[in-house]
C-alpha cells in the first residue's frame, strides 16, 4: 500500500467522528512559516541546495515524537492523482504539489503536516476538526519549539521569523477557520460580511484556499497581518470575528427558516432527493447539495449524528478522491457517475427531512 | 508611439489596469491577463506589493552579498532570495512592509532558548513599571519578586 492510500484508508478527525464536530466551523488551522538560517529560500535555491534543505528538514521532523509512524512523502516520487488527493485534503498546497523538490511530513492522525520546500523551507500546519483555536495553536507552538531545538531558524530581533515573502514575515502565523455559511449566502449577505472582514485585516477565501471558488458555501477566513502583532493578538482578533460570524450565520439561518417556512424545508428535502437518486453528479453540484444536508443536520431537520458523514462526502466527493477510491483514472462523466454512486450508497438509509427544531 | 505598459509582476504586456484610492492617494497597478487571473487583481496584498514594486528603479542598485539576489529579482518575483536579503533590502522594504503589514517591528515569539534583546528590553520596561506600581500599592512581596526579575533581566542583557 502506498502512503497516500494509507492516508485515504485511515480514519481521521475530519472524515470520521473522532474529534468534536461542530455546526458552522468545519475546522481550525494554524500555519507557521519557518526557514533555515543561512540557506537560500526554495524559490531562489539551486537544485542541490533544495535537496540539502529537504534532507535536513525531513531528518529533523522525522525524529520528532509527533511524526512517529507518520508519513514522509516526496512530491517527485508521487503520481499526479496522489498529489491531487493530498491537495484536496489540504495536507499540501497546490504550489508544493506542482514542484518536484517539495516534501510533506504528515503525522499518523493527519492533524499535523509540515511542507518542506514550498515558498518557505518549512510550513508547519496543524488542523483540528471544529472550532479549537487554542488547542490547535498549542500543538503548533510545541512543534515549532521542538523544531527550533534541532534546527537553527532564520530569525531577526527586529523582524522576527524571516520569510521569502514580506506578507509572512514576523510571526509567520496564518490562523484560519473553515466555515460553512449557507445562511448568509442564501440571505445574500456574504458580500457584506466579506467586505467587513477584509476591512478589518482578515482574508476570505474559497474551500481550497487562494483563488478558489467557495463551493458548498464553505469559506476560509484568516489573518493577513503577521508583523507587529503578537501571536496572542492575532488569535484573539480572528477568534473575535469568527464568534461574530458564527452568530450572524445562526441569525440568518433562523430568520430564513422562520420567514420561508415550508419553502426552507422543501429546499433541503429536494437536495436530499437529488443526492439520493442522481446517476450523474458533478463535484460542484454535490458540494452545494451536501451543504444543504449539513445545514439540515445543524437545524435539527436531520439527526445531528449524520453530520460527520456529510463532511466525509464533501471531502471524498472531490475529483481526485473519487478516482483514488475507484482505483483508476476516470473521465469527467465517469467521475460524475462514480460520485453519484458513492453518494447514493452513503445516503440510502438517511431519514426524511423534518421541519427545523434549532 | 509610446511603449506598451508592462505587467507589474512578470514583465508581460499589461492588459488589466487598476487604480486604488487610499487616504486620498491614488495608486495604480498594471497586470497581464495571466497574473490578473491568478488573483492578483483581487488580492489587496498583491495590489500593494505590485504598487511598491512599480516605483522601484529599473537597474539593480542592491545585491545581497550572501546569495546574489538583486532588487530587480525582487521586482520580478515579489519574494526574497535568502534570510540575509532582509538585511540588504531591509531599508528599501521598509515602506512596503508598512503598506502590507501596517507595522515595522516584530513583537511575537522567538525560537526556543533565544529570547532576543528587543524582547528582554520590553520585558524589563514592563517589570520596572510593574514594580513601581507594586511599591505604590504597598505590595512589597510582589515588588521584591519583580526586583529579582529585573536584576536577572539586566544580567542577561549585559551578557548579550
Amino acid at each position: 500500500m502506498s502512503s497516500v492510500e494509507d492516508i485515504l484508508a485511515a480514519e481521521n478527525e475530519l472524515t470520521h467522528l473522532l474529534g468534536a464536530q461542530q455546526a458552522v466551523v468545519l475546522s481550525t488551522r494554524i500555519r507557521l512559516a519557518r526557514n533555515l538560517d543561512g540557506m537560500p529560500f526554495p524559490g531562489w535555491a539551486k537544485v542541490p541546495q533544495r535537496k540539502e534543505i529537504s534532507d535536513r528538514c525531513v531528518e529533523a521532523l522525522d525524529a520528532l515524537p509527533k511524526f512517529r509512524r507518520g508519513h514522509v512523502l516526496r512530491m517527485g516520487e508521487l503520481g499526479d492523482r496522489d498529489r491531487a488527493v493530498l491537495v484536496e485534503r489540504h495536507l499540501v498546497s497546490k504550489e508544493l504539489a506542482a514542484g518536484k523538490s517539495g516534501a510533506a511530513v504528515i503525522s499518523r492522525d493527519q492533524t499535523c503536516s509540515v511542507m518542506v520546500n514550498e515558498e518557505d523551507h518549512l510550513r508547519i500546519q496543524v488542523v483540528k476538526a471544529g472550532w479549537h483555536l487554542r488547542g490547535t495553536w498549542h500543538i503548533a507552538e510545541q512543534l515549532d519549539d521542538a523544531l527550533g531545538g534541532s534546527l537553527k531558524l532564520a530569525f531577526s530581533d527586529r523582524l522576527g521569523y524571516l520569510t521569502a515573502c514580506p506578507t509572512n514575515v514576523g510571526t509567520g502565523l496564518r490562523a484560519s477557520a473553515m466555515v460553512h455559511l449557507p445562511g448568509l449566502c442564501l440571505a445574500g449577505h456574504m458580500d457584506k460580511v466579506s467586505r467587513a472582514l477584509n476591512q478589518d485585516g482578515l482574508a476570505v477565501r474559497g474551500w481550497l484556499g487562494e483563488g478558489t471558488e467557495a463551493a458548498g458555501n464553505v469559506f476560509q477566513i484568516s489573518n493577513q497581518q503577521t508583523l507587529g502583532l503578537s501571536e496572542e493578538a492575532i488569535l484573539k482578533h480572528l477568534g473575535g470575528w469568527i464568534k461574530n460570524v458564527v452568530e450572524q450565520e445562526w441569525n440568518a439561518r433562523r430568520r430564513l427558516a422562520q420567514e420561508e417556512g415550508e419553502k426552507f424545508v422543501d429546499r433541503l428535502a429536494r437536495s436530499l432527493g437529488v443526492l439520493r437518486s442522481a446517476r450523474l453528479l458533478t463535484s460542484s453540484e454535490a458540494m452545494n447539495m451536501l451543504s444543504h444536508l449539513r445545514l439540515a443536520c445543524d437545524m435539527g431537520c436531520l439527526p445531528e449524528e449524520r453530520r460527520h458523514l456529510v463532511d466525509r462526502l464533501m471531502i471524498e466527493g472531490q475529483p481526485a478522491h473519487v478516482q483514488a477510491r475507484a482505483g483508476q483514472e476516470l473521465d469527467s462523466d465517469g467521475r460524475d457517475r462514480r460520485r453519484a454512486a458513492v453518494v447514493r450508497e452513503a445516503l440510502k438509509d438517511f431519514p426524511e427531512i423534518v421541519p427545523p427544531t434549532a | 508611439m509610446s511603449q506598451p505598459i508592462k505587467c507589474s509582476l512578470c514583465e508581460e504586456a499589461a492588459t488589466v489596469h487598476l487604480s486604488q484610492v487610499v487616504h486620498g492617494k491614488v495608486t495604480k497597478v498594471h497586470l497581464c491577463e495571466a497574473c490578473a487571473q491568478k488573483g492578483g487583481a483581487t488580492d489587496p496584498a498583491v495590489f500593494q506589493l505590485a504598487d511598491a514594486l512599480t516605483t522601484a528603479s529599473p537597474a539593480p542598485t542592491l545585491t545581497c552579498p550572501k546569495c546574489g539576489f538583486t532588487d530587480i529579482d525582487f521586482r520580478k518575483r515579489g519574494r526574497l532570495g535568502c534570510p540575509s536579503c532582509w538585511e540588504t533590502f531591509g531599508d528599501a522594504l521598509g515602506g512596503l512592509l508598512l503598506k502590507v503589514q501596517h507595522e515595522a517591528a516584530h513583537v511575537g515569539r522567538a525560537p526556543a532558548g533565544t529570547l532576543p534583546t528587543g524582547q528582554l528590553r520590553r520585558r524589563l520596561d514592563a517589570a520596572r513599571r510593574e514594580m513601581e506600581k507594586a511599591i505604590a500599592g504597598e505590595d512589597y512581596e510582589a515588588a521584591a519578586r519583580l526586583r529579582d526579575e529585573i536584576a536577572e533581566l539586566e544580567k542577561q542583557l549585559a551578557t548579550l
